[in-house]
């Protein structure tokens, strides 16, 4: 069977290109670049409404790829199509080099934690796993002792042998990725897998899926509405608007593409005059205004945003310090996925 | 070493080495069934309903309202109509109550396939069953008051409810893979079960018919029905005292449709069973026809005009 090689990131349709190499044996440096994961052109409708239009794209064995879209935009359609759990109208996909006509091969290399996963109330974490592990081929005293090293890795040894009922929703969470892993994945699957946890326990979960990729050399697709943990944490990303990719490629190509050339500053309020007249006196700057839902706040523009100068940052600064306001904050718009996103979900929509 | 420490090492191994996918759902059903309590709760409420029963079969007894053969073979029946409908709810439950309570989705992820996780299932739903037979036996007994009838009563009607409690189980289990709530699965199965149960409980006894056509009819329609063809091996068997060599024929019914049941099951049911029933989207608009008709013909008649 053909395996495919990552040729470059960001064709101008947002399609990642891929080539055949034919099979050839790749040596241990090259491993993470390996794709464990290609997607080509995949469609899939409901009745009259396409819920997805040709994604394609590329996964790399130990990367974290971030999945985002608005809500409806084909995130879940995309991964219940990757995890066999739906077939596709159109388009290929394999994992690990298994054709997608083979889905249970597929199931064996891939850990998946769904978005609404429930638990069996009446079992404890350690027979949850357990039993997951046998539905892999385990025996009996093999999936037990796996589950064990498992709860251990997402740390609830301590909780292993108490009922899933009685667990928080962080806990079962963790259970989740625990079961996700109970096959050694060559690819998993998280849909939103820090919902509705506390701040503490989204770090702790986060730190958790980088070790996955980084510890366990597997692909991971996260999809997540939360753009600051998928900056975080993320390598590659794919944007999907009404069921389309709309921008894929790495973190940084992607931020890249945002618009620029927007500044805001905080100032205490009562200096927001003062500062006001400060930066429309400048020649730098244009458009200079408040932002309406955070006050003692400015926005301005930059009248040549397309100039290497990065002084300009600087000169702002300084005249804003000589006229002896007193300066909260200071930042440039488009350096941040969240705004990225939003720019770029915008266009689309429109 | 932590499981996070040993990356890829069995990524491959683990194929099938354990046990068969059908016996791990199997052992995990069956003890969320009865360890969860959930079947223990019926058939607790099955031996209060049994006793009762036989209680008031015992009063008229006394009253001599009711021959004690009879008296046996409504105890048999009313014991393998209400373990049959306890197998049927179990059944009906066991896919779209997974669906219901999200958790179908893990299981369809692992790489079992979808036939053995209906056969692990099914003979889990199945399981009541044998454990109704043994609780309503010795009631069997003391109804029977140690005559022969017993033991004819204790083999025949474990053969006929035997023959009936996986095909109904099937029936259930059928619908539970075409339904997305527990609701509509319950509803969709005891419809099917209540035509079936209805003749055989209201076929009183034999009548006098006009014409060969009439009783050749009537003969047909009760052999077509299962549980009244098993009905009426049983009242030939235990109350006329016929040998069952010369009343095989009605027992091809529970088996034929036993039969069909599993292959539908197994065969045409099982590779469909899916993250979410498609039987509900592909009857939508037929539904929503209907109801645009239901509009119109309710405006009409109420339009003065």
């Amino acid at each position: 069977m053909d395996t495919l090689r990552r040729e470059s990131l960001g064709s101008p349709e947002g399609a990642l290109m891929v080539e055949p190499t034919n099979g050839r044996s790749v040596s241990g440096s090259q491993a993470s670049q390996l794709p464990i994961l290609v997607a080509q052109d995949l469609c899939r409708s409901y009745g009259p409404r396409q819920a997805l239009r040709g994604l394609s794209f590329t996964l790399n064995a130990g990367r974290i790829l971030g999945f985002l879209g608005p809500n409806g935009a084909g995130k879940t359609t995309s991964i219940r199509i990757l995890t066999t759990i739906l077939e596709p109208s159109s388009g290929h996909f394999s994992v690990d080099g298994i054709d997608q006509r083979y889905p249970e091969k597929i199931r064996r290399r891939i850990g998946v934690l769904p978005e609404n996963l429930g638990f069996p109330k009446q079992m404890t974490g350690l027979e949850y796993l357990s039993f997951f592990g046998r539905l892999y081929g385990r025996t009996a005293v093999d999936a037990r002792s796996h589950a064990l090293a498992l709860l251990d890795d997402v740390g609830l040894t301590e909780r292993g042998r108490s009922l899933i009922g009685t667990y928080s929703h962080g806990m079962r969470q963790r259970v989740g990725i625990a079961r996700a892993l109970v096959n050694d994945p060559a690819v998993v699957f998280l849909d939103e897998p820090t919902l509705g946890l506390d701040p503490r326990g989204q770090q702790e979960l986060l730190g958790l899926v980088r070790r996955i990729a980084s510890e366990r050399k597997a692909g991971v697709i996260l999809c997540s509405h939360l753009l600051w943990e998928i900056e975080k944490i993320c390598d590659d990303v794919v944007i999907l608007s009404s069921g389309q990719v709309i921008v894929a490629g790495s973190v940084r190509e992607v931020i890249g593409r945002g618009r620029k050339g927007g500044i805001r500053i905080s100032v205490p309020s009562a200096s927001l005059a003062e500062t006001r007249r400060v930066l429309e006196r400048m020649a730098e700057v244009m458009n200079v205004a408040p932002v309406p839902e955070q006050t003692g706040c400015l926005r301005m523009d930059l009248a040549n945003p397309s100039s290497e100068d990065h002084q300009v940052n600087n000169r702002i600064l300084e005249a804003l310090i000589r006229a002896g306001i007193p300066i909260l904050g200071l930042s440039a718009e488009g350096n941040r996925l969240e705004e990225v996103f939003l720019q770029l979900t915008d266009k689309a929509v429109k | 070493m932590s499981a996070m420490d040993r990356p890829n090492q069995d990524r491959v191994s683990t194929s099938a080495s354990g046990s068969p996918t059908w016996w791990v759902v199997f052992t995990r059903e069956l003890s969320e069934l009865w360890l969860g309590g959930r079947a223990l709760q019926l058939i607790l409420i099955y031996s209060i309903l049994l006793g009762l029963y036989s209680f008031l079969l015992a009063t008229n007894s006394e009253l001599k309202l009711m021959p004690l053969k009879e008296m046996v073979l409504e105890m048999v029946k009313a014991a393998i109509a209400v373990s049959l409908f306890i197998c049927l709810i179990i059944a009906a439950d066991s896919v779209s109550g997974e669906r219901e309570r999200s958790t179908l989705e893990g299981l369809l992820l692992t790489p079992a396939s979808r036939r053995q996780i209906v056969a692990g299932k099914f003979l889990a739903a199945v399981s009541p069953w044998p454990v109704a037979l043994a609780i309503a036996v010795p009631y069997w007994y003391a109804v029977s008051q140690g005559d022969p009838v017993f033991g004819r009563a204790a083999l025949w009607g474990a053969v006929a409810g035997s023959l009936l409690a996986p095909a109904l189980t099937g029936l259930g289990m059928l619908v539970s893979i075409r339904c997305n709530t527990i609701k509509a699965s319950m509803i969709a199965s005891l419809v099917p079960y209540l035509l079936l149960l209805i003749p055989a409980t209201t076929a009183g006894p034999s009548k006098m018919y006009e014409s060969y056509a009439l009783w050749y009819r009537n003969q047909i329609l009760q052999w077509l029905n299962p549980m009244a063809a098993s009905s009426h091996f049983l009242k030939r068997v235990l109350v006329d005292d016929w040998h069952p060599d010369v009343l095989w024929i009605w027992l091809t019914a529970p088996v034929m449709f036993a039969g069909l049941v599993l292959v539908l099951l197994f065969h045409y049911g099982s590779p469909s069973l899916r993250l979410e029933a498609e039987t509900a989207e592909r009857f939508r608009p037929y539904w929503e026809r209907l109801a645009t008709l239901w509009r119109t013909a309710g405006f009409a008649l109420r339009s003065p005009s």
